[in-house]
């Protein structure tokens, strides 16, 4: 399978002067809003299509968006909150993708570290401070791991594709946890099926209550920052781009193919579970149905939409926290059903990952490979 | 437990598995892995709901669902081979899309949440076959089906016998196996791989037809609940070949009976049960991986 | 039968017999500075067999591209029935009953051998295949060539041989009466090349032309009746059966061109360091390719193996460096056994390794210059705690690049920013940089133009006075002969020969082409 590689070079240059570095960042933003633009047009306008056949003015809806996305501190408040899970899912598939492994399995790993964390968490009411966050947290990354486990031993060791092994493990850990809450850790009293709500001194404190932008976000920023560092200045990290930037190269080279294919995949996993339980501890506080709204999935629309660069990433997440935000909101003030949100994300996520060429280029381009090859 | 009542269920519930599996299985033989089949099944349930409900005519219904299904197929496969997108993405995004489509439509246009019920809505009916219907066992494999798992019936051999005997066929497989060596001998690999898109999606569509004019009579944008998945499934457990993937949609069909069984009488976890498909299916993609990393030359580190 | 003048030595043109059913007059062809075809003439009559010969890099693979219609000639054109044609494509080569054979079979591993056959233009009844009719097709066809195949065996389970035969009968089927084959015997054990001549003269007795690019001598002149021979792209010779002999073909290959040496140095061999004790190795088919190879290396010199394209010399250099598993014998480094370590091991172990495959093993293209620079196990050392040392990576990089002396705006450009020359000095500062025992450097020079070839012939002969044991795969005879203590010549897997670095062309020309040293010619 084809993973898409980031064309730029990234690594550090000691002896680059100053003005050249601001030249490259700038070229690289450039590029990168190129690359990424695009797709977000293409699924404005089909979003625009969709308001316009429904009676919508798309104009209206969109600013309405971005009013009730960014419109007042609370507004804010609320955008960061949604954009917290998709920043942790979209760090975890960047982690992955710069080592060319293509996961889609956080998912399953976001839902299955968020049920562990709930479930420690209701437990914690006599735990002390910070182990009452420290234990959940650590129960949640280890059932992020767990579920990304199987397709990394089975990827480094016997080159097993990772896509579809990772993608029947998300349904295999919602299974899984369905059974879980179902059967062992089901509250009393409760309409839909959900894990009783964590004890108060395990919650992930609000940043500015009553707004729901937790610490979660706190650390989710701080693991930007590691995976920054992590690629840029660290040996593995290195490795990492090594490999998925040019496989056959670091074999040749001796690189340190089956560790980073190992790594990458439960990195991911792991990376995952933490997303899942600072999102049980910090916003929703228990594990019910419908824990995760595909946030695995939107998160690899962000990585791929950033060329896995961590501001893109930052950047992407927030855009993608927007929409959810107002999406849930601007509902309330104009007939909109929240599913445009959707349509939006979907289309975004497909062609962040198709080549769009102009017809004619294209058509001219095939017409040498056909008089190439026969 | 009525064991017969059981197999029964089993059948009708693993027709739109049968239906949208042999979709996938084709458009995997073309050499592309279908992650859409879910969003495909969803607008087929949708369209033949809603074109029954306003003909009062089921037959109308199905064609139009199959119809709207061979478009959709066409688009999705339209933005991998020609726009290059990679397969799993775009069949993720398109499953996103169509969802989030399907449930804005219903409450701009429909002013329902979820749950669309037509009054003329025409179900499809049940074919019983008088004295078979009362022999044990026999009865409840063949007698009160629906039209669709008669079709299912003659798809299974039909699209071996296509795979094998006629040109269409023959094609495909070269162009899923080696792309660039069926180019290099003329084949039109990219309208193959179209063709493959549109029967995969027009059949699963028609599974989503299955559901929503069915036993219900109804649409619910909730209806699939992951059958385009259990499809997917189902053709790798039967290495995208008709006959073993019809036969996994059976299993399967069989752990999603026995599970609605299980939730009344209590007992085993319908939850684990709907993971053993998936299960199923790493322990063959183990399998084979294992196997042939088995006889590489070329060391990997 | 020529309009301009013709530079080389022509055999025997016969203007008057010669009836041609397909060739080249005055062709011509470059990529950038590289003159792949200069003025070739070609005539291959109906119903012949007519092989085409010359060194790697001779133009031979243009020149059949070109009457493919794959490619284009600059100046001159494609003869096909004595008339000057434009081939516009494949297609319209094909119109004119033309079929190529590349060496890259387009058989369909998942299909059987007889839907191999027929695919994209089978006999049908309303989409419905009639496998019948097509099974009988198939037995005539294969009876036409007094060959046997079984067609309901998938091509996956079949050997390459059969996949070749079953290609060559379907350009057949497809009605192709002049068949161009590039290098068939290439991918075939001895049997089985043996099986693809009486194929091939089986279809002239049935009247088809046949053109076959081969280095084997001894099959061109057992079944070839002309053969043209090129080099550096020019037509040397045309040739009738019976003209020429074995030596006399070689001859006329290898030329007898000695190319003055400014400065020749040669190595001090030191103490045995490396140790290829009767080593094996399967190539990615599982082809049997390396067959018993042992070779003693010695710091501070530079042994050459000289072997013609396909003849295990890839294998050989991958399995030395851990890419490729050893299928048999051992390999030592110093007293230790290092058959079955790994890559990274290897080279801590102070083996290095240029690929001939430059852009996908010897550089990440897309990666920058700071990044192929540092990109080894020694990587390590360049880090505390596993965090890279700015200063350290720096310090690192300017002596790698400044090592190979490469021309470069900023270290952070990609690497793919380089010319090819400048790219594989990247490599070999990489390579030679450090404590190196080993240096396996296969092809160095390919793609480099003659200046930059200097400078890494310098880099190679620095790191060999530095204590290195370097062995060199090469295609050019020159370069093995300017730079080898002792040059190895590989034939079929097998050492056929070991001589010294000044040994004339033509002496390590005969060994290339099979001649066992002290044996009488096999």
């Amino acid at each position: 399978m084809t993973t898409p590689t980031p064309e730029a070079p990234l690594a550090p240059n000691p002896s680059e002067p100053r003005s050249a570095l601001v030249r490259r960042l700038a070229v690289q933003a450039g590029r990168t809003a190129r690359l990424a633009g695009l797709p977000v047009l293409i699924a404005l306008a089909v979003g625009a299509i969709v308001l316009l056949v429904t009676g919508n003015d798309p104009v209206q809806v969109y600013g309405r968006l971005v009013s009730e996305a960014f419109g007042t501190p609370s507004r804010i408040n609320a955008t960061l909150a949604a954009t917290t899970p998709i920043l942790f899912t979209a760090i975890a598939a960047a982690f992955a993708y710069r080592a060319g492994v293509f996961t889609v399995g956080v998912e399953g790993s976001f839902v299955l570290g968020g049920l562990t964390a709930a479930v420690l968490g209701s437990q914690m009411g006599d735990v002390p401070a910070p182990l009452s966050v420290l234990i959940p947290m650590g129960g949640a990354i280890l059932a992020g791991g767990l579920v990304a486990i199987v397709p990394a031993v089975l990827r480094a060791f016997w080159g097993v594709d990772e896509v579809v092994t990772t993608l029947m493990f998300n349904f295999i850990a919602t299974g899984l946890a369905g059974w879980l809450v179902q059967s062992f850790f089901l509250a009393k009293g409760q309409a839909n099926s959900s894990t009783e709500y964590v004890a108060e001194n395990a919650e992930l404190p609000a940043l500015a209550p009553p707004g729901q932008a937790s610490v979660g976000l706190v650390i989710a920023l701080a693991l930007l920052v590691a995976y920054w560092l992590f690629m840029k200045h660290t040996t593995l990290g290195f490795e990492f781009r090594a490999i998925g930037s040019a496989p056959r190269f670091s074999i040749a080279q001796g690189l340190r193919v089956r560790t980073v294919l190992l790594v990458a995949l439960l990195g991911a996993g792991l990376i995952g579970g933490i997303g899942g339980g600072a999102h049980a501890l910090g916003l929703v506080h228990r594990y019910s149905e419908g824990f995760s709204a595909s946030f695995g999935f939107t998160g690899i629309a962000i990585a791929l939409l950033a060329r896995f660069n961590p501001i893109g990433i930052l950047i992407g997440a927030i855009l993608f926290g927007a929409l959810n935000a107002a999406g849930a909101t601007v509902q309330l003030f104009i007939n909109l059903p929240v599913q445009i949100i959707d349509v939006l994300q979907g289309t975004v996520m497909i062609f962040a990952v198709a080549t769009i060429a102009i017809p004619q280029l294209r058509r001219l381009r095939a017409a040498r490979r056909d008089g190439a090859n026969k | 437990m009525n064991f017969d009542l059981l197999l029964a269920s089993a059948i009708t519930l693993s027709v739109p598995l049968v239906l949208a599996a042999l979709g996938g299985a084709i458009h995997r033989r073309a050499g592309i892995v279908n992650i859409g089949l879910e969003g495909h099944m969803i607008l087929g349930a949708l369209i033949g709901a809603v074109v029954s409900g306003i003909s009062g005519n089921w037959a109308l219904g199905a064609l139009a669902g199959f119809i709207a299904g061979g478009f959709s197929g066409l688009l999705m496969n339209v933005i991998i081979t020609r726009l290059k997108g990679n397969e799993i993405i775009v069949g993720l995004g398109y499953n996103i899309v169509m969802f989030g489509v399907i449930g804005y439509v219903l409450r701009a246009a429909f002013g329902v949440s979820g749950t669309l019920q037509f009054e003329g809505l025409q179900r499809m009916p049940k074919i019983d076959i008088p004295v078979i219907a009362d022999i044990p066992v026999l009865g409840a494999l063949v007698s009160g089906k629906d039209p669709l798992f008669w079709l299912c019936i003659v798809l299974v051999p039909f699209l071996a016998w296509a795979l094998k005997a006629t040109t269409w066929g023959v094609r495909l497989r070269a162009t899923g196996a080696s792309e660039a060596a069926s180019a290099s001998l003329g084949l039109r690999t990219l309208g193959i791989r179209d063709g493959a898109g549109i029967v995969a999606g027009a059949l699963a569509a028609l599974g989503g037809v299955a559901l929503s004019l069915g036993t219900v009579g109804l649409f619910n944008e909730n209806m699939t609940a992951g059958r385009g998945f259990v499809a997917l499934a189902a053709f790798y457990f039967g290495r995208s070949r008709p006959l073993p993937t019809a036969l996994a949609c059976l299993l399967f069909g069989f752990f999603d009976a026995l599970q609605i069984r299980l939730q009344t009488v209590g007992g085993f976890s319908p939850d684990i049960i709907s993971t053993l498909p998936y299960i199923a299916v790493v322990v063959v993609l183990a399998f084979t991986g294992i196997r042939q990393s088995r006889r590489g030359a070329r060391a990997l580190s | 039968m020529s309009t301009s003048s013709t530079p080389a030595p022509l055999a025997s043109p016969d203007p008057a017999a010669a009836s041609c059913r397909i060739g080249a007059r005055g062709i011509s062809r470059s990529f950038g500075p590289v003159q792949a075809n200069v003025d070739v003439m070609l005539t291959v009559r109906p119903a012949t067999v007519h092989a085409i010969v010359g060194e790697n890099g001779a133009g031979k693979s243009t020149l059949m591209r070109m009457l493919y219609g794959l490619d284009h000639p600059d100046s001159g054109t494609v003869v096909i029935d004595d008339e000057e044609v434009v081939l516009s494509g494949p297609r319209a080569a094909i119109e004119r009953r033309i079929g190529l054979v590349q060496q890259e079979l387009a058989i369909i591993p998942e299909l059987s051998l007889l839907e191999n056959l027929v695919l994209g233009d089978e006999p049908a009844h309303l989409g419905r295949v009639d496998w019948k009719a097509a099974r009988t097709r198939a037995d005539e066809l294969a009876a036409s060539v007094g060959i046997e195949i079984d067609w309901n065996a998938d091509a996956a389970r079949t050997s390459i041989a059969i996949q070749q035969q079953v290609e060559i009968l379907r350009l057949v089927y497809r009605g192709a009466d002049v068949l161009i084959l590039d290098e068939p015997t290439a991918v075939l054990a001895p049997a089985q090349a043996d099986e693809l001549l009486r194929l091939l003269s089986s279809l002239r007795e049935a009247g088809r032309t046949v053109i076959f690019i081969s280095h084997k001598l001894d099959e061109v002149l057992h079944i070839a009746d002309r053969i043209t021979i090129l080099r550096s792209g020019r037509t040397i010779a045309e040739i009738e059966r019976g003209e020429v002999d074995r030596a006399g073909l070689a001859a006329y290959i290898v030329g007898d061109s000695e190319v003055p040496h400014s400065e020749i140095t040669r190595g001090t061999p030191g103490e045995v360091v490396l140790r290829i004790e009767g080593v094996s190795a399967d190539d990615d088919r599982g082809i049997p390719r390396v067959d018993g190879v042992s070779l003693e290396l010695r710091s501070g010199e530079i042994v050459g193996v000289a072997a013609v394209a396909g003849n295990g010399q890839e294998e050989l250099a991958e399995s030395l460096i851990g890419i490729r598993a050893v299928s048999g014998g051992t390999i030592r480094l110093g007293d230790d056994d290092i058959s079955s370590r790994s890559v990274r091991a290897r080279r801590r172990a102070g083996m290095r390794y240029v690929s001939a495959d430059r852009k996908h093993e010897g550089l990440a293209l897309t990666l920058s210059l700071t990044d192929n620079s540092i990109a080894t196990p020694g990587l390590t050392s360049l880090a505390r705690a596993g965090w890279l040392r700015r200063g350290a990576v720096a310090e690192r990089v300017s002596s790698v690049l400044g090592r190979a002396a490469v021309r470069f705006g900023s270290a952070s450009d990609p690497a793919s920013s380089l010319s090819g020359g400048n790219q594989q000095r990247v490599v070999l500062g990489r390579e030679t940089s450090g404590d190196t025992r080993v240096l396996i450097a296969s092809q160095p020079t390919r793609g480099v133009d003659v200046k930059g070839i200097g400078y890494i012939h310098d880099l190679l002969r620095r790191a060999r006075d530095e204590g290195a044991a370097i062995i060199l795969f090469s295609e050019e005879l020159d370069e093995l002969r300017e730079l080898s203590d002792r040059i190895v010549v590989l034939h079929r897997g097998r050492i056929s020969g070991e001589v010294d670095g000044s040994s004339s062309r033509a002496e390590i020309g005969a060994l290339m082409l099979g001649e066992h040293h002290g044996d009488a010619a096999s």
